[in-house]
């Protein structure tokens, strides 16, 4: 009994929470009401987040093509050296 | 790797970190806004992937009729660079849209011409990772027809209404939003050749491992 | 050059008639297609409006694709493309019997496919019925010469039954368009002629150069 007070209480707390952070919502979208002549700033609110992931997502995919093809490249050039190594050893082909 | 490339990449480097500040620092475009800074990022990632197919076409060519695979591992090397500056193009354009257009996708002359583009050369990249031996040839083959699609895509998706701006844009450009783009086509072209010459060097290092390999089992 | 064709055509033709596999597979590959789309499209007994010319072209590359990959699997088991390479013939004459062999399969499952289509989703496809024989005909030969040469060129290669519509169907993009917006046209209630003379010049300019491209490629890409 005691254990289920407790579930309870969690859960509401965690509703209240939730209709809180919910009624938080309007107020923000009172904030991006801007008179007509302030349009830019307006306008650059709901662009910024996909001017940067544009931005970012170009940076990470170069990023990891350029780590991919680095870390391709030093393995094929260790195998070069390993097998020059063993043939060095071995005596001329 | 030449001599040539160590600073080259260094000045890469350099041109990209600073890129940012050099495209804030762009007015903003009076129609556009903000999300309008996406094109000098987007313009110059298309042209390296219109670049990327040509190289690709020509090596593909060159390699059909020489048979030097010289020229088929540079076509492997744009082949991958197609596909990576097509990626970046398609993706970096819907952003734009979604903003400018309101909708992340048109069926519009280049958009379309372009996802079928990146779509064949994901095709000859699948070609050359799965075809097993001998598919070097087949994949030149498929980059040869791939390129003289070209024309035939572009015309047939023409039918559709094209909300793309028109090529009259980039040379009427004012050089404070001109400035930004060329920089940007710079670092991106620089980048394009490094990545090229990188990816060739693997390939050519990886050809000489092969011949060692065949020499060791011959010897023993 | 066209004699030899012409033998490996007859070659092939005989071998189809007297076992009938190919043929009939596709063609019941082709109709089953048609059916799934009946099942999934057509509502209240009302199909989609344009949806017959998207449909019958789409059973037509499916079929196309299916035909392309018997035909060469054939040729595989039998090394007999090997045997015609090895010998005297011309090259591109070998590329030129199977195209047609190929072209004939795929023209009778299309005899079958458009009233079967017409029927189905109630489009009047047989009221033009000579541009629709000239948009069929470029659209498929051009389908055709492109697919040929990459089943035959994709005979030894491994995977070879998935990486063939992997390479062909986004080669083939211009000709999908042009086909389907060319018989669309056609059914429309006023026919006009300006858009389907559009559609079927740019497919007889797609046939003309990637026939003569398939020509030129075929002996590189074939040897070793």
């Amino acid at each position: 009994m005691k254990t289920l007070k407790r579930w309870c209480a969690v859960v509401l707390l965690l509703v209240s929470w939730g209709i809180n952070a919910g009624a938080q919502q309007p107020p923000k979208q009172q904030k991006e009401f801007t008179p007509i002549d302030q349009l830019p700033p307006t306008e650059s609110m709901p662009a910024a987040p996909l001017l940067v992931t544009a931005y970012a997502f170009v940076m990470i995919v170069l990023f990891v093509y350029v780590l991919s093809v680095a870390r391709r490249l030093s393995t094929v050039q260790d195998e070069l050296n390993r097998l020059d190594a063993t043939i060095k050893q071995t005596g001329r082909p | 790797m030449p001599r040539w490339f160590s600073p080259a990449a260094i000045a890469c480097g350099v041109l990209f970190a600073a890129s940012p500040f050099v495209i804030a620092n762009a007015p903003f475009e009076s129609d556009l806004g903000l999300v309008q800074k996406i094109f000098y990022y987007h313009m110059p990632s298309a042209w390296m992937f219109l670049i990327a197919s040509m190289v690709c076409g020509v090596a593909s060519v060159r390699f059909l009729a020489t048979g030097n695979y010289r020229h088929d591992r540079t076509a492997l090397a744009a082949g991958e660079l197609i596909v990576l500056f097509g990626l970046l193009t398609l993706v970096t354009g819907p952003l734009w849209a979604r903003r400018s257009w309101g909708t992340f996708w048109v069926w519009d002359a280049r958009t379309t011409a372009s996802l079928v583009s990146w779509m064949i050369a994901c095709a000859y990249l699948i070609l050359r990772r799965y075809g097993g031996p001998g598919s070097e040839k087949l994949a030149a083959g498929l980059a040869l027809f791939g390129m003289a699609n070209v024309p035939f895509i572009y015309i047939s998706v023409n039918y559709w209404r094209t909300i793309h701006p028109p090529t009259s844009v980039v040379p009427t450009l004012p050089f404070s939003l001109g400035f930004p783009l060329w920089y940007c086509v710079i670092a991106f072209l620089l980048l394009f050749v490094l990545l090229l010459k990188l990816r060739v060097r693997v390939e050519e290092q990886q050809a000489r491992v092969d011949a060692l390999y065949l020499a060791l089992d011959e010897r023993s | 050059m066209m004699r030899v064709a012409w033998l490996i055509l007859r070659k092939d033709l005989t071998v189809e008639v007297r076992s009938r596999e190919i043929a009939y597979t596709t063609l019941f590959f082709a109709v089953s297609c048609v059916l799934v789309f009946a099942f999934a499209l057509v509502r209240e007994g009302r199909a989609p409006e344009d949806g017959a010319a998207g449909i019958l072209w789409i059973a037509v590359m499916f079929a196309g694709n299916l035909a392309l990959g018997r035909t060469f699997e054939r040729e595989r088991q039998s090394e007999t493309l090997r045997a015609l390479l090895l010998g005297p013939a011309p090259r591109p004459a070998v590329y030129v019997g199977k195209l047609l062999g190929i072209l004939a399969l795929l023209f009778g499952a299309e005899l079958v496919l458009v009233p079967l289509v017409a029927l189905l989703f109630q489009a009047r496809l047989l009221a033009h019925p000579f541009w629709l024989a000239g948009i069929l005909a470029t659209g498929t030969i051009g389908f055709a010469a492109v697919g040929t040469l990459f089943a035959a060129m994709l005979i030894r290669a491994r995977s070879r039954d998935v990486l063939l519509p992997v390479l062909l169907y986004p080669v083939t993009v211009p000709v999908i368009i042009a086909g389907v917006r060319g018989t669309a046209a056609l059914l429309q209630p006023e026919l006009d002629g300006g858009i389907v003379r559009f559609w079927l010049a740019l497919l007889v300019c797609f046939d003309v150069v990637f026939v003569t491209l398939a020509l030129w490629t075929f002996e590189p890409v074939m040897t070793d």
